[in-house]
Parts: C-alpha cells; sequence; structure tokens
C-alpha cells in the first residue's frame, strides 16, 4: 500500500513552481490583452494610434483605441480576475468544488441588481448606482448561500438553491425590463444573462477598477483561513481564525468584485467553475496557491472567448456567456458524474 | 500552564448542555473524557478551546479567563484535534500538517525554519514522515488519524484537546492511537480527549472526567472513577472486572443494567440479571 | 359566480366570431366609407389617423401613443388601443383592418381565414412607394383626395429643400448602434438631401446594427442621432452616449434628429429630408 519512499523533496519546489505559474499566466494575460487591444472589426493602424494617444491627438483611430479597444481588453482581464477569484476563494470557503459565482446566482443576481438600479432611473443621478446595485444583489445571493451552507446544505442543496436564485433572478430582470417604460429595455435580457464587453468605455473601467480591487484584496486576506478551513470550522477557529470576519471579507469581496463586474458586462458564466480546477493540478488542491493563478486565468479565459468572439464571423456578435458555457458546461456535468462515482 | 473549567454553563437554543462543570488540566495528564451519547463531552471540550461561549462561569488558561487571552495567543497555546471534518481537499500530507503552524506565522509570511522542523518533528512523532507527498483520499482511516494528530501536535500547544481521537480505527490502530496520545502527555502535553472506549480510556488515561447529563459524575483515577454504581447510573452498564498477569486492572463493558430513579430517560429499563437472557 | 361569468365571456366570444361575417357584410350608413377602422401597425396607425376621421378610428396599436417612437401621438390620445391580438380585433367588429406586410402575422392570418381580408402595408424602399402607399391608405378609408394632398404636400416640401454645398458622409446612428442600410427608404432619404450613406461602406451585421468602432473609424462628415431624450433610460440609448460619440459630438459631427422621424414612411419624410440638408448646411455652407 505504501509506496517506496520518494526522492528528498525540495522546500521551494512548490513555491517556485507556483511563482512560475503565476508569472507565465501573468505573461498570457499580457499578450491576450494586447491581442485584443489589436483585433477589431475595422482596420486600426495601430502604432499610428499608439503615437496620436500618446501625443495627446484626438485622432480617431486613437480614440478608437483609447475609449474602445482598450477599455474592452481592460474589463476583459478584470472581470475575468474577478470571476476566477471568486470562483477559487468561494469553492476553498464552502469546501465545495461545484461553488461558484455564476451556477450559485450571485452573477445572476448581480445582473437584477443592475437592472433594478439602471431602469430605476437611479444610473443617471449617481454614476455608481449600477455598480452598487450589481454589488447589493451580488451581496444578498452570496450572503443567502453561505447562510444556507452555515446550515449545513450540502453540495446538492447548495447547486439546487443556485439553480432556483438564477432561474428567480433572470425571470425578475426580465420582468423588470419588460416593465421599464424604454421600448428598447426589452431587448436587454440577453445582454444581462450572457453578458458582452461590446462597445463598453473608459469610464467602465474607471467605475469597476476600484470596487473590484477593493474585493480581490478582502477576499485574497482570507487566503490562509481558507487553508485551515480545509479542516473544518473547528480547526479553523482553533488557528485562531475569526471565521465570522472570515465570512463577512468573503461575502463582501465576492460581492464587491462579482457585482461591479456584472453591472457593466453582464453576467458571464462558467468561468469561476472552470478555473479553479485547471489550476490545482498544477499547484495542488490547497487553496491559497490556487488563488492568484485562478485570478488571472480567469482573465486569460475571458479574454480569450472575448477575442473568439470577434473572430468567428457570426453578426450580431456572440455573446460572451455563450463561449464561457460552450467550454464550461461540458466540464461542469463531467465533474457531477466524477463526483457521483466518488462519493 | 493548565486549563480550567470554573463552574460552566453552555446553553445551545435555550437547551442547558454543561450545567456547572469545574475541572483542570496541567501539563504533561493525560485525561479522558467520558460519557454516555448527549452527556455533553464535546461540548466541553469545545468550550475549552473557546469555541463555545459559555452561558454563565469561565474557562481559565493559566488563571486568566480564556475571553481575555488573545486569538492567536489561544490558537499557540490550545490544539484542538477533531476527526469527523475529514481533510476537505486532496492536499499533500505534508501541506496538512504544515496548517498547524498557521498561529506562528504572520499574515503572507512563508514557513520559517522553525516552521518546517516543528512539521518535520510532529511527522515523525506519529510515524508519518513517509506519508508527507500523499494526498487524502489515498489514506487509510489509520494514516488520516495520524496526520490529523500530526498535524495538531505541529501547533506545539501545551494543552491538546482531542474529540474522539480513536473512534473510526480498528482495535490495532485504537492501541497504537492511545500509546501514541500517552507518550505525548509524558513530553509535557496535556491532553483532554473524548473516548468512548471505556477499557482503552482506563488502562492509558491517568484520570478519568466522567460527564452525564451536563455535570461531571466523577473526576479521579480510572480505578477510582469508574465504580460500578456510577456506570449503572452514567452509562448504564455493568462490567467485567480483572487484572492482567502483569498486576493491572481492566474492565470490559459486558450488558446493559437497570437505570437508577433519578436517570429520567428511561426509567424501565432491563434489569440485570435479565439482560442477558434476551441477548 | 366565476364560472358563470367566463361561461359569459366564452359565449361572448362565440356571439362575436359569429356575428363577425353577417356584419362585414353589412355596409355602414356612409356609402362605401368604412366605419370602423382597427389599424395593427404604428406605421399604418400613422397614416390611418391622418388620413380617416377620428370617428372612423376604432383602435390603433399602443405604440402610437408613444410621441417618442409615433408622430402621431397627439392624434391618438383618447383613441382605443390593442395589442393586435386576434380576440382584440375580432371583438371590436372592424369594417376595415390595416396591417403592416411583416407584424401580426397571427391576427392577419386569422382575419384571411375568417374572411376580413386586411390592407397589408408593405415596407416602400423610395418615395414613390411611400406616395403610393399614402394614396392607397386614403382610399381605403374612404377619403382618397386627403392622400392627394398629402403627397402634394411632401412633394411641396421636397421641392424647397436645398442641399449642402457638397455631398457630405453621413452615418444615421439609431439606438443599439442600428443604421440605414443601402437600398432603404432611409438611404433614399439620405441621398434625397444630397448626402451620401456611409453606413454603405462598413460592416453591418444582419439586423443592420454597426459595432461603433466601425462607426468611429468611418469618419462620417455628419452622425445622426436620435434627438428625444426620454428620462427613461436603456442600453441600447446609452451606447449613443458613449464616450467617443460624445467627442465627435465636441467636434461638431452630431446632428440631432427624433427618432420617430425614421420609423415610418410618410409625410414626414419630408421634414427629414429638409433637416438633413439643413445640418449639412450648416457643416459644409
Amino acid at each position: 500500500m505504501t509506496p517506496p519512499m520518494t526522492p528528498p523533496v525540495t522546500r521551494m519546489t512548490p513555491q517556485t513552481r507556483s511563482r512560475r505559474l503565476v508569472a507565465g499566466l501573468g505573461l498570457l494575460v499580457g499578450l491576450l490583452t494586447l491581442a485584443s487591444v489589436a483585433v477589431g472589426y475595422a482596420a486600426l493602424d495601430l502604432p499610428a494610434a499608439l503615437g496620436d494617444a500618446w501625443a495627446g491627438r484626438p485622432t480617431l483611430p486613437a480614440l478608437v483605441l483609447m475609449e474602445l479597444r482598450l477599455p474592452r481588453a481592460l474589463l476583459g482581464a478584470l472581470v475575468g480576475f474577478s470571476l476566477g477569484l471568486t470562483g477559487a476563494v468561494m469553492q476553498g470557503y464552502l469546501r465545495n468544488p461545484l461553488a461558484d459565482p455564476g451556477i450559485l446566482g450571485v452573477s445572476s443576481a448581480a445582473a437584477l441588481g443592475a437592472v433594478m438600479v439602471f431602469h430605476g432611473g437611479l444610473a443617471g443621478s449617481l454614476a455608481l448606482a449600477l455598480p452598487l446595485g450589481g454589488i447589493a444583489g451580488a451581496a444578498l445571493a452570496a450572503l443567502g448561500i453561505v447562510v444556507l451552507a452555515a446550515r449545513g446544505t450540502g453540495t446538492q442543496g447548495l447547486i439546487l438553491a443556485g439553480i432556483g436564485l438564477s432561474s428567480l433572478a433572470g425571470a425578475l430582470t426580465a420582468l423588470v425590463l419588460n416593465l421599464a417604460p424604454n421600448p428598447y429595455a426589452a431587448l436587454e435580457i440577453v445582454f444581462w444573462l450572457m453578458g458582452s464587453l461590446a462597445d463598453r468605455s473608459l469610464d467602465h473601467v474607471r467605475l469597476c477598477l476600484p470596487l473590484m480591487a477593493i474585493g480581490w484584496v478582502l477576499m485574497l486576506s482570507t487566503a490562509r483561513a481558507l487553508d485551515a478551513l480545509a479542516l473544518g470550522e473547528d480547526i479553523a477557529a482553533s488557528l485562531g481564525f475569526d471565521l465570522v470576519s472570515v465570512r463577512l471579507r468573503i461575502v463582501t469581496g465576492a460581492a464587491l468584485a462579482v457585482g461591479s463586474g456584472v453591472a457593466v458586462s453582464g453576467a458571464i458564466g462558467f468561468v469561476g467553475l472552470v478555473v479553479p480546477h485547471l489550476v490545482r493540478p498544477l499547484v495542488g488542491a490547497r487553496p491559497t496557491p490556487s488563488l492568484w493563478p485562478s485570478g488571472l486565468l480567469g482573465a486569460a479565459l475571458v479574454l480569450g472567448a472575448d477575442l473568439l468572439v470577434r473572430l468567428v464571423p457570426t453578426r450580431p456578435e456572440l455573446k460572451l456567456g455563450v463561449v464561457t458555457a460552450l467550454v464550461g458546461a461540458p466540464f461542469l456535468i463531467a465533474l457531477l458524474v466524477r463526483r457521483g462515482d466518488g462519493r | 500552564m493548565r486549563v480550567s473549567a470554573d463552574d460552566l454553563r453552555v446553553r445551545l437554543q435555550g437547551r442547558p448542555i454543561l450545567d456547572g462543570v469545574s475541572l483542570s488540566v496541567g501539563e504533561g495528564e493525560f485525561v479522558g473524557l467520558v460519557g454516555p451519547n448527549g452527556a455533553g463531552k464535546t461540548t466541553l471540550l469545545r468550550a475549552l478551546a473557546g469555541l463555545v461561549p459559555p452561558s454563565a462561569g469561565r474557562v481559565l488558561l493559566d488563571g486568566r479567563p480564556l475571553c481575555a487571552v488573545s486569538r492567536d495567543e489561544r490558537a499557540r497555546r490550545l490544539a484542538l484535534l477533531v476527526q469527523s471534518a475529514g481533510i476537505g481537499w486532496p492536499m499533500r500530507v505534508s501541506e496538512v500538517v504544515a496548517l498547524g503552524r498557521l498561529p506562528h506565522r504572520r499574515a503572507f509570511a512563508a514557513l520559517s525554519e522553525a516552521d518546517h522542523a516543528a512539521v518535520a518533528r510532529a511527522m515523525a512523532r506519529v510515524d508519518v514522515t513517509h506519508l508527507r507527498e500523499r494526498t487524502e483520499p489515498s489514506l487509510s482511516s489509520g494514516e488520516r488519524m495520524r496526520v490529523l494528530l500530526a498535524r495538531a501536535l505541529a501547533v506545539e500547544a501545551e494543552i491538546l484537546l482531542a474529540d474522539e481521537p480513536i473512534t473510526a480505527l480498528d482495535p490495532a490502530h485504537q492501541l497504537d492511537a492511545m500509546d501514541l496520545l500517552r507518550a505525548i502527555s509524558r513530553t509535557g502535553t496535556g491532553i483532554v480527549a473524548v473516548l468512548h472506549d471505556l477499557t482503552l480510556a482506563a488502562r492509558f488515561c491517568d484520570r478519568l472526567v466522567v460527564l452525564h447529563g451536563g455535570r461531571i459524575v466523577a473526576d479521579a483515577a480510572p480505578a477510582l472513577a469508574l465504580t460500578d454504581p456510577l456506570l449503572r447510573q452514567a452509562f448504564g452498564i455493568a462490567v467485567l472486572r480483572g487484572t492482567h498477569a502483569d498486576g493491572s486492572p481492566y474492565i470490559l463493558p459486558w450488558h446493559r443494567a437497570g437505570h437508577t430513579r433519578e436517570d429520567d430517560h428511561d426509567p424501565s429499563g432491563p434489569d440485570p440479571v435479565r439482560a442477558p437472557d434476551r441477548s | 359566480m366565476r364560472a358563470s361569468r367566463r361561461l359569459g365571456a366564452a359565449a361572448g366570444l362565440a356571439a362575436a366570431f359569429a356575428a363577425f361575417p353577417v356584419s362585414a357584410g353589412e355596409k355602414p350608413a356612409a356609402p362605401g366609407w368604412p366605419s370602423r377602422v382597427v389599424s395593427l401597425n404604428l406605421c399604418a396607425d400613422e397614416l390611418v389617423l391622418r388620413l380617416a376621421d377620428r370617428a372612423q378610428v376604432a383602435a390603433v396599436t399602443a405604440f402610437a401613443r408613444d410621441s417618442r417612437g409615433s408622430t402621431v401621438a397627439a392624434e391618438a390620445a383618447g383613441v382605443p388601443v390593442t395589442r393586435g391580438l386576434a380576440e382584440e380585433i375580432v371583438a371590436l367588429k372592424p369594417d376595415l383592418v390595416v396591417a403592416g406586410a411583416f407584424t401580426t402575422r397571427t391576427t392577419v392570418g386569422l382575419l384571411k381565414r375568417i374572411g376580413v381580408p386586411p390592407l397589408e402595408l408593405g415596407v416602400p424602399a423610395d418615395f414613390d412607394g411611400v406616395r403610393a402607399q399614402i394614396r392607397q391608405v386614403a382610399a381605403a378609408v374612404g377619403h382618397p383626395e386627403r392622400g392627394e394632398a398629402m403627397v402634394a404636400e411632401l412633394d411641396a416640401t421636397l421641392a424647397h429643400v436645398v442641399p449642402a454645398a457638397r455631398s457630405l458622409r453621413v452615418l444615421v446612428l439609431r439606438p443599439n448602434a442600428f443604421t440605414v442600410s443601402p437600398g432603404t427608404l432611409g438611404d433614399a432619404i439620405i441621398r434625397a438631401a444630397g448626402l451620401v450613406n456611409v453606413a454603405a461602406a462598413i460592416g453591418r451585421d444582419r439586423t443592420g446594427s454597426v459595432p461603433l468602432e466601425a462607426a468611429a473609424l468611418a469618419d462620417a462628415d455628419l452622425v445622426v442621432v436620435d434627438a428625444s431624450e426620454t428620462g427613461t433610460p436603456s442600453l441600447a440609448d446609452a451606447l449613443l452616449h458613449h464616450p467617443i460619440l460624445e467627442r465627435l459630438r465636441g467636434q461638431g459631427r452630431m446632428v440631432a434628429i427624433p427618432n420617430r422621424l425614421w420609423t415610418c414612411p410618410g409625410p414626414q419624410i419630408a421634414e427629414l429630408v429638409a433637416r438633413l440638408a439643413a445640418a449639412a448646411r450648416e457643416r459644409a455652407p
């Protein structure tokens, strides 16, 4: 049963591997961001545009670069990082490999919150209203899930609750859009439920970046508690972690990161689910080393999906959630099947 | 170093679980916490670890109220071993054991040389060094228990609180684990272990604390604590007693005994004479 | 109680169906004139409300009352509205139904089955088509002379339009970045104003929507957007306030024209041509 003793393990190996992975993924995200800036629907003389932008000349190419291409690429990276990191943190906290802001309904609840604020006319009076609405929706959903988990609801129960919440939030979103006085509102449902980065602006980046960053910091600050929670809440508490504070930081962090992201890009599913599972074979199952790589891989995934929707010749453009679901749904089913066998 | 409970009372959802418990455990002691299901053993252990707030009375660490001791200091001085939660992710054994060093590390700091040494010591002590690269799903129950014990030992706390450390083990591993716990206590660590096996508890522990209905009904050396009336009253059982060739006494739970009047659970239980005929 | 009411409603519906062919066969008081006109489409609403007597109109669509999309919101006030559902229309016992060629197809199909073929209005692609449609509806509601007058007025307005000195390149951006496809009436309107439709040169999707960067890089001299600010937000409208369009606005390239003028073929297209030409003259005197 016991395999022969493996050669002595040098201590730095896992850490070095983790650092290399983070560096590699960072590079990948950087390259994909550049590619995202370079790819578009109209021919853009990038060097000229860059030169104009640098010199502050408001030429059309410079404007397209700075006001359309750059925000789209940045938002892809930011939203992807948020989704990947939140997925990894929620899986670690709930000790549940299926926990994902999309599956558990946090994203759709964020969309509902954003839609209610936007069509309630509040977004016009306060620029921050839209992300705040998304954050409020996400926070309520995340809180509900954490409370359910605290009451001992298992994986199946959480997933069922998530399905219910997603459907309910989706239906209420459609309802709000139908009741909205603007005749174009009803057409928005696809954007909110499937997500898109088309024609975003730097304003959107400015709006969500600070909120997301706070969310990231809150979630990353729980890393060691997530490790300890692998041995259960009692052990984690005995190791000196304040579990109430941990829960609060995770719920707030997830709400800030996902809520503000969804408010500007709609709900993009499956990224948070898939990414941590892709990362674990490389860094091991302990939550802490998987957090940064999950965020970065999430960014790479969303950037890649957003490149794909621009490169495949379908018009109107595919929604991002379509691409991520095409990748993610089979993955989810495979995971559930394997879990069913295993336990 | 000494952890003690002073007239400790705990209510959960309005129900009294601990009803005036006083107890003290010091360095090098191996104390078995025994009692029937629902007696409040786990709650007492969790209260000693500071995980359950008392409704009255207090827990003291070296005479200081536990609530006045910082979270970090408490984590360094009191280690908790819980079997039931298992290991949530397929982490490597060395990583699991290293979790015991979390109370000693500053935020975001990597494991120090001292941490690595403590992890290695803990693994060597419970003989899991050869498992260090294995992951959770490939561990047997005995291996998992030893890994979790190594994790608790890696804290290098003065007091170890262990909730049912041997319940899931086969007889050989139970003997190993009790031996190990006693050996650990001999190096100065105070141990409080919730146990169900009275035979092993009586054989290995220095002292047995018997809980019944949220109260301590006995707190003494095993031979003095587990008297026939107490066993009948608290556990509802009768035991066989004997003496090993080396002169040490042993007990063996043998059949159910009738409940006494003050036991309100089931006054019409079988009497000691008829019980064997039924089985 | 409730059951009996439902029964009653069912009986009423049945009666309406049964009575329909009879009432459709009967001529109204004034010879040859329909007296219960129902319109099923915003563009039909606009022509019916302008060409028929108020008393002739039994119902129009709810869209007619929305001043943002409709040019006849004032005329539609007080006129009953429907959602274009077959049972609503049948219950109104219309003697003329005017429908669009591509909308409320189920209702139109039912009306055909029960022997009241509606007047179906196509989507004209040029000015002659618009003139023909005006005359068609005017004749159907029994006021051909009003149709002739409307066409004459349209032509008179067009005759007074003075195009800009040079033919500027124009891009029309409607909510959701929909633009004017070549070969449509909108394209004809742009040409009539002496302008060049840039949309012909840039990629559009099947629905006629353009990516914003293509719209920006098309470098149009004039970008036409909706003028009406409804105060009720939508992402479709928000898109037209994208910073890059605000920059173009800063360069004086933006022209605001009410969205409702673009929606339907009718006499308003002359006003559209005039406004476009005026904007172009301002930009290139």
